[in-house]
């Protein structure tokens, strides 16, 4: 099982490799929004210090992160399996001896590795000349962060598999894929740092899983959170986990009893 | 002429009404796009609430910016639609515009009919929400005069993103698949155009005053509007140079799709 798994993870990795000059204009695209985003983190801080913790060389910081982390979060959403039951793909994959939630985690994560590459690592490199960057401390630090990036990656992936599930039950499932996707890029943190918002937006933030999605791991990577508070923080994102996949399990199984696949 | 305006309204009515089909899942629609293009905004109001100001730009202020560019984007997006480069490419690809261009009727007024996109109302309320609210925390000392001249810089800025939309399109009679950096341009200049542009870095500035006058469409009339002071120093008719730039801009694209229509060779499919 393991081994079909990262046989499937391989297949797609190989796939999302042919497209290099896609790949080229993604990573073109992210920098020139990064320093949109900069520019206004800049103007923002002129003449401010620290709010709520975030100095300017955190906020570029996060900034950066967040948006070097779009392809690898696919934060702007995903809708390859809604395609693919409104295709009628979907007929072979059920036949495939894999569960649907594993065939598409590791579709998924092969996508995924080579984004975190060629537009997140390559993006931060590209940027820390430009910018001052403020880094990990300690191996310890750069440890964590990865961990509470897959967290957050398993997250995402759960999270947008759930909603790509919508397409089990309505032809306009783009539709709902495009508010849900909006909501969790608000409240992920990618926008704006969460911590600049108003303390009860954070409140409301912080009943929902989406900000264990983007903030938590970027949080630890500039220091903003150290000691208990990353192992709590590690934590919430672990309990949203259990939840989300639940409910993926949950919902996978009604949703194959209701399909009909059309035409053939 | 006369023929063609009744054709076209004829055409985009078709399209509304089949639009318009599943109401509820259209209506629904409308008010995703206008919170998905909306959220952006209100993060920034939120977040503001921390900083007072951009650099020296207060929230009333920048909601003018934002409600200008958002309106007259998603106004373009609505009439330009068949020009939007990723609605064009099947054309060339998949080798239907050869069918348009052998239909005895002007290419670009079919281009223009071929497609209009009515959900765009989502953005377009969106953007009047943004703009009402600027206009409610602003006291801007209104004549009809800048009334006018409010209108007439909505209408340069339809005008240039269509433009730009147009040259997408050209583009792909070559390289079949749209291309990103247009994008990065079109939906790139249009974020910067959101905020005070001289929070951006001095390359990125010139670039959009010299090669592409994004600057004179939306920065520099809100200067005039709100009484700021020019902090870059430009000739003080720098805020009414927006329709003389679209024009100039809407005709070299315009001569820019001819000469593309010259040389189509289709792809064979």
């Amino acid at each position: 099982m393991v081994k079909i798994f990262w046989r499937l993870v391989w297949v797609s990795l190989r796939q999302q490799t042919t497209y290099r000059a896609a790949m080229l204009a993604g990573l073109v695209t992210n920098l020139f929004f990064g320093v949109l985003r900069l520019a206004l983190m800049q103007a923002l801080y002129k003449d401010q210090g620290a709010v709520n913790g975030l100095d300017l060389g955190g906020a570029i910081t996060y900034i950066g992160i967040s948006q070097s982390l779009i392809a690898f979060l696919f934060i702007f959403g995903s809708n390859d399996f809604m395609k693919s039951v409104s295709s009628g793909e979907i007929a072979t994959d059920l036949l495939k001896p894999v569960r649907l939630f594993t065939l598409w985690m590791a579709r998924d994560l092969g996508r995924g590795l080579v984004n975190l590459f060629t537009r997140g690592v390559l993006f931060m490199v590209i940027f820390q000349f430009f910018y001052p960057l403020v880094w990990p401390v300690s191996v310890g630090q750069v440890l964590v962060f990865v961990f509470s990036l897959t967290i957050s990656w398993l997250l995402s992936f759960a999270w947008r598999f759930l909603v790509n599930l919508a397409a089990f039950w309505t032809p306009d499932a783009i539709g709902v894929g495009r508010a849900a996707f909006a909501l969790s890029q608000f409240f992920s943190g990618f926008i704006l740092p969460l911590r600049l918002f108003p303390e009860w937006t954070q409140t409301i933030f912080n009943l929902t899983p989406f900000p264990s999605m983007v903030n938590t791991p970027i949080d630890i990577w500039i220091g903003l959170i150290s000691g208990t508070e990353i192992w709590l923080a590690i934590g919430i994102q672990l309990i949203w986990l259990l939840l989300l996949v639940w409910l993926c399990q949950v919902t996978v199984r009604a949703g194959v009893r209701h399909l009909v696949i059309q035409g053939g | 002429m006369k023929r063609l305006i009744v054709l076209y309204f004829r055409l985009i009515s078709i399209q509304v009404r089949s639009q318009m089909q599943y109401r509820f899942s259209f209506w629904m629609e409308v008010l995703s796009t206008m919170l998905l293009n909306g959220s952006y905004f209100l993060a920034l109001y939120l977040v503001l609430q921390q900083f007072e100001t951009i650099a020296g730009w207060r929230l009333g202020e920048v909601a003018f910016l934002a409600g200008m560019v958002e309106l007259s984007f998603a106004l373009m997006d609505m009439f330009f639609s068949g020009f939007d480069p990723d609605a064009f490419s099947p054309f060339v690809w998949k080798g239907s515009f050869d069918q348009l261009l052998l239909r005895p009727l002007p290419i670009t007024f079919q281009v223009l009919s071929s497609r209009f996109v009515l959900r765009r109302l989502g953005r377009i309320m969106e953007g009047l929400v943004i703009f009402i609210f600027a206009l409610i925390l602003t006291d801007v000392p209104w004549s009809a005069l800048k009334i006018v001249y409010l209108f007439m810089v909505l209408i340069s800025q339809v005008i240039v993103y269509g433009a730009l939309f147009m040259v997408g399109s050209t583009l792909t009679f070559w390289t079949v698949k749209p291309i990103e950096a247009v994008n990065i341009v079109t939906y790139g200049g249009t974020e910067m155009m959101t905020y005070p542009m001289n929070i951006y870095p001095l390359w990125l500035r010139r670039f959009f005053t010299y090669i592409l006058p994004f600057i004179f469409m939306n920065y520099y009339p809100a200067l005039f509007f709100l009484g700021k002071a020019d902090p870059l120093g430009f000739p003080v008719f720098a805020p009414f140079l927006a329709p003389f730039a679209a024009l100039v801009v809407m005709f070299l694209s315009f001569k820019f799709w001819k000469f593309g229509l010259r040389h189509y060779q289709g792809t064979g499919s």
